[in-house]
C-alpha cells in the first residue's frame, strides 16, 4: 500500500431485521432503534440503525485491506454525523492518507467514510502498524 | 461513585468525571460471533478462523455504558475512539470497565464522554476506547 491507495469498498443494505439482530447482540435496545413509534415520533421520523453496527463496515474494510492484523494494533476515530434508516444502502470507501516508518513498523493512516444517498453518514480515522 | 447497585434512577447531574459507570464480563462463545456476523452482514470476517471480529468487543464495551447508564431514548452516539491491542479467541472471558470523563450541559443537551477498557481472563489489555454521547437534558 502507497499513500493515495484506494482501499477496497464496500456495500450493504441495512434491514430493520439486522438493526433488531444488532439490539440482541450488543444489548441496546434504545427505542430509537427497535421502536416503530418512538421512532415516528423522534427528530428522525423514523427508526434509525446503530451508530456501531453501521461502523462495523469500517473495520471490515480495514481486515480486508491489511489482514489480521488489524485485529490487534488497529485504531478508529469515529465521527457519527447523520443517521442510516432501515433499507438505506451504505457505501464505505476510503484510502492511504499517509504511511511513516518508526522503528521496525509501517505506521498506515487511512480515512475511511461511510455515505449513504449521497452523503456521509460516518467520517473516520483509522491507523494501523504493522512491523516493516 | 458506582452504578452498579444504583440502577433505579439515575440522576445525571450528580455523575462526576472518575465515576464508575459499568463493570461487566462477557464470555464470547461462537453464538455471540454468528449473531454479531449476521446483524452486520460481515461476510469477510467470517474468513476469520481463531479470532473474533474485533467490533463485537466493541459492542460489548458498550452494552454496560448503554444498560448501567440507564441511557434515554433519543440520545445520540456522536463519536468513539477505539484502539485494539490484542486479538481475542473465542472462549475467552472479557471484563469491560467504563469511567466517566466528562459530563457538562450544552444547548439543551448533555454531553458525556465515557471511557472503556476491555481486558480478558489474563488481566490482558484487548481494547480501550472513548466514546461521546449527547443525552436529551
Amino acid at each position: 500500500m502507497d499513500e493515495g491507495d484506494i482501499l477496497t469498498s464496500i456495500e450493504k443494505t441495512i434491514t430493520s431485521s439486522n438493526i433488531r439482530q444488532y439490539a440482541e447482540v450488543s444489548g441496546d435496545f434504545n427505542p430509537i432503534h427497535v421502536d416503530e413509534n418512538f421512532g415516528k415520533q423522534s427528530q428522525f421520523g423514523k427508526n434509525i440503525a446503530h451508530g456501531m453496527m453501521v461502523a462495523a463496515t469500517i473495520s471490515e474494510i480495514m481486515l480486508v485491506n491489511f489482514g489480521e492484523i488489524w485485529q490487534s494494533s488497529g485504531k478508529m476515530k469515529l465521527r457519527f454525523k447523520s443517521p442510516v434508516y432501515p433499507n438505506d444502502t451504505i457505501k464505505a470507501s476510503g484510502c492511504v492518507k499517509k504511511i511513516t516508518i518508526s522503528d521496525k513498523t509501517k505506521n498506515i493512516h487511512c480515512v475511511i467514510n461511510i455515505s449513504s444517498n449521497n452523503e456521509i453518514v460516518i467520517s473516520s480515522d483509522t491507523f494501523i502498524a504493522i512491523p516493516s | 461513585m458506582t452504578l452498579e447497585n444504583n440502577l433505579e434512577s439515575i440522576n445525571y447531574e450528580n455523575l462526576l468525571p472518575g465515576d464508575t459507570i459499568s463493570k461487566r464480563s462477557y464470555m464470547i462463545d461462537q453464538q455471540i460471533v454468528n449473531d454479531y456476523l449476521s446483524a452486520t452482514q460481515d461476510n469477510n470476517s467470517k474468513k476469520l478462523t481463531t479470532t473474533i471480529p474485533s467490533m463485537i468487543i466493541a459492542a460489548l464495551g458498550l452494552r454496560g455504558i448503554v444498560n448501567d447508564l440507564k441511557i434515554p431514548g433519543g440520545t445520540l452516539h456522536v463519536g468513539q475512539e477505539i484502539n485494539f491491542t490484542r486479538s481475542v479467541l473465542i472462549g475467552e472471558t472479557l471484563k469491560c470497565e467504563a469511567h466517566l470523563l466528562s459530563n457538562t450541559i450544552r444547548k439543551g443537551w448533555r454531553f458525556m464522554s465515557v471511557s472503556i477498557e476491555v481486558i480478558n481472563q489474563n488481566n490482558d489489555l484487548v481494547m480501550e476506547g472513548k466514546s461521546s454521547i449527547m443525552l436529551p437534558a
